[in-house]
């Protein structure tokens, strides 16, 4: 059986973005990183592959430095990697879904993992969207999965508490935040990695036609910046900063 | 904010993809366990036993070794390794630079088969820890003329004498030890619990307080035949181990260095003094701006060092000048950066204290500054000038 997960490629939540002539500046994010929720994903995928539930396979659709993400899974013990290589700036959700499901086919995995949304666009689109192109039961914001026999569990928020789901295969799960560790890499798992192939390809060879996005980004723009601080002091002031507290910033 | 190293010039683009992975992993560590206990590491004067553990399981103790379960990473990637360890405290460094190039090292060049095997998997895992006994009371940048010495009785070796100063000392289970038998310097391994043998911990040290320093005490000590190293004799054997720990050294003092300038020039950004930050003064800048020029050169030296190292074209004299210089700009960095501080930079809040503290160590272990000095006199005019007398 094969576990995939698949993996995006984003800014590091603390870099920098640049905004020029109406879109990311993409050469000025000076660090990328695996998207946060796409990080416990593997983890928990790691965790199943170890419980024996079948080898693992890092998937992500990107440009050529998304490939990174992928040696760095496998230094943790990803057995396989696959990289469509392709520019998915432009890209509308049904058009990514369509290639990462045409991908978890190629695989043959029956066990998606996968973070329920990205750090840059959180549309969280993408697990469902895939989960049903492949037909598999989609169980979003999970915090834990287990492997139990031939099925699986997991572990969701629910509106009065925790809620215990359990799917049989073919499943995939979008994460939230786990109460979990990430592992470390360590020498061993890097030296393997290196000696670990990534298969690259393109939507193409994987017999999807993408076609025209659907959706057009007319523009994007930084967030306003932040009014400055302002400054009291005194107990006279107090009345006018419980006015501000109440009327402007809304916390009281 | 996620740490950002210093490196104007780029260096680490020259790095392998593995290296810069293993950097990655080392750096994750450092920021995650060790920063935030070092202080109360060092205020209690301890050694944290879990990073002993973790630098274990991320396996890069002994790194550059091949074999025997070690890594069998490049000379490059070890130096990486102490950089990264050394951003976080040079005790965390020492630990590593000890195990892997003071006690491993030796059994794995000049030891047996079965002390490979024996020793070396035990080491690389961290489940044993080694100290590495050279200093003396005594003799520390002489050690040519050590007194400690063994005897052979038969069918065991009798060690008595006492080193000085040895990192690791009392949590190693394994001691390699240097001693004179018949008059001729021997590495000789000794175990935790051997007849004769204990290690009490030196106390009240002001600089590497994250390690520990301790005695080692031979009296009428007892091993085994089997645990003297047989293929060494003379000052070659410590020497060369000290070729390979002096080269972690010239990398481990650049990251002390990054770390003091990084919090310098933060600190300088928002220290309002004279309604404006004192980054905007000319004299802060200067400051800065030769912070950034050393450690360049540094990055740029100890990489080229590092090649060398990996191809086998280089020699002791190298190293020499490597670890002298990196050590000597980082404690000026280190003090420079104290300066720019205030007295905030006596605080424990801020690390540069703490790193100035360190580096007076690391200027003084593993040779001295002016021994370096001496040697590459030497090496300039063929003249020793160590001792009294042209010889
Ligand atoms: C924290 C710490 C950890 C250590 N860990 C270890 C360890 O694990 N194992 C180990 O074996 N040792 C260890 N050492 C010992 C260290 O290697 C010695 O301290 C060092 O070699 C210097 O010896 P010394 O302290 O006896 O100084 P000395 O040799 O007495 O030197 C004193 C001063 O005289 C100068 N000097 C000496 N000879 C000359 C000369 N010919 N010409 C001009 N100047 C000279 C020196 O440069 C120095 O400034 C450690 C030391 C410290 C501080």
């Amino acid at each position: 059986m094969t576990i995939a997960v698949l993996l995006k490629q984003v800014p590091d939540t603390t870099a920098k973005i640049a905004v020029s002539g109406g879109r990311v500046d993409q050469l000025s994010v000076s660090k990328w990183s695996t998207s946060p929720y796409d990080e416990y994903a593997l983890e928990y995928a790691l965790k199943l592959k170890e419980a024996g539930a079948g080898n693992l396979v890092a998937i992500t659709c990107g440009p050529q430095r998304a490939s990174k993400m992928l040696t760095d899974a496998a230094a943790v013990g990803a057995d396989s990697m696959l990289h469509i290589l392709a520019d998915t700036s432009e890209m509308d959700s049904e058009q990514i879904q369509s290639i990462l499901a045409a991908a978890i086919r190629h695989c043959e995995a029956e066990i998606v993992l996968c973070g329920k949304q990205a750090a840059d666009t959180n549309s969280g689109s993408t697990g469902p969207g895939v989960a049903s192109r492949i037909g598999a039961a989609c169980v979003g914001m999970v915090s834990e999965v287990e492997v139990e026999g031939g099925s699986f569990s997991a572990l969701r928020a629910s509106s009065s508490g925790n809620e215990r789901v359990s799917v049989s295969k073919p499943c995939l799960f979008t994460f939230d935040k786990a109460a979990t560790e990430l592992r470390r890499p360590n020498v061993k798992g890097i030296m393997m990695a290196k000696r670990k192939v990534i298969e690259t390809v393109s939507p193409q060879d994987l017999g999807v036609e993408i076609g025209d996005s659907k959706v057009n980004i007319e523009s994007q723009n930084s967030p306003p910046e932040k009014p400055p601080g302002q400054k009291f002091e005194g107990a006279e002031s107090v009345p006018i900063v419980v006015l501000k507290l109440r009327e402007e910033a809304n916390v009281i | 904010m996620p740490y950002e190293a210093l490196d104007f010039y780029d260096v680490d683009s020259l790095l392998t993809e593995e290296e810069r992975m293993v950097r990655d992993m080392v750096r994750d560590f450092v920021d995650n366990d060790v920063l935030p206990k070092i202080e109360h590491a060092c205020r209690d004067g301890v050694f944290p036993d879990e990073w002993r553990v973790t630098l274990g399981e991320m396996g890069v103790l002994g790194a550059p070794l091949k074999g025997y379960g070690c890594p069998g990473l490049s000379y490059t990637a070890y130096g990486v390794i102490c950089r990264e360890l050394e951003r976080g405290d040079s005790g965390l460094r020492s630990f590593a630079s000890v195990q892997g190039s003071l006690a491993m090292y030796p059994i794995w060049d000049f030891g047996s088969e079965e002390q490979k095997n024996y020793y070396l998997p035990k080491m690389t895992s961290g489940e044993w820890v080694g100290c590495f006994g050279l200093t003396e009371p005594d003799y520390g940048s002489n050690p040519g003329d050590m007194i400690t010495k063994a005897e052979d009785k038969g069918d065991h070796f009798l060690i008595n004498g006492a080193k000085m100063w040895i990192t690791n000392g009392t949590i190693a289970q394994v001691a390699v030890v240097w001693a004179k038998l018949d008059g001729v310097i021997r590495g000789f391994i000794v175990e935790k619990g051997d007849e004769g043998f204990s290690a009490p911990e030196m106390k009240g040290k002001h600089s590497l307080k994250a390690s520990v320093t301790s005695e080692l005490v031979f009296q009428d000590c007892k091993i085994p035949k089997d645990r003297i190293l047989p293929g060494v004799k003379g000052l070659r054997g410590p020497f060369s181990c000290l070729n390979n720990a002096r080269f972690g050294i010239s990398w481990g003092a650049i990251g002390a260095a990054q770390a003091c300038f990084n919090s310098a020039r933060e600190y300088s950004l928002s220290r309002i003094q004279f309604e404006h930050p004192i980054a905007s003064y000319q004299l802060i800048q200067n400051k800065l701006s030769w912070m950034l020029r050393e450690i360049t050169k540094a990055q740029l030296l100890a990489y080229h060092l590092s090649q060398k190292k990996d191809s086998g074209e280089w020699i002791p004299e190298h190293i020499s000048l490597a670890k002298m210089n990196n050590v000597d700009i980082a404690l000026e960095i280190a003090r420079v950066a104290r300066d720019i501080h205030g007295a905030n930079g006596i605080l424990d809040e801020y690390p540069v204290m703490r790193h100035m503290a360190n580096l007076e160590s690391v200027k003084t272990y593993e040779g001295t500054h002016d021994i370096h000095n001496l040697i590459l006199g030497r090496h300039i005019t063929g003249i020793q000038a160590f001792t009294r007398g042209i010889n």
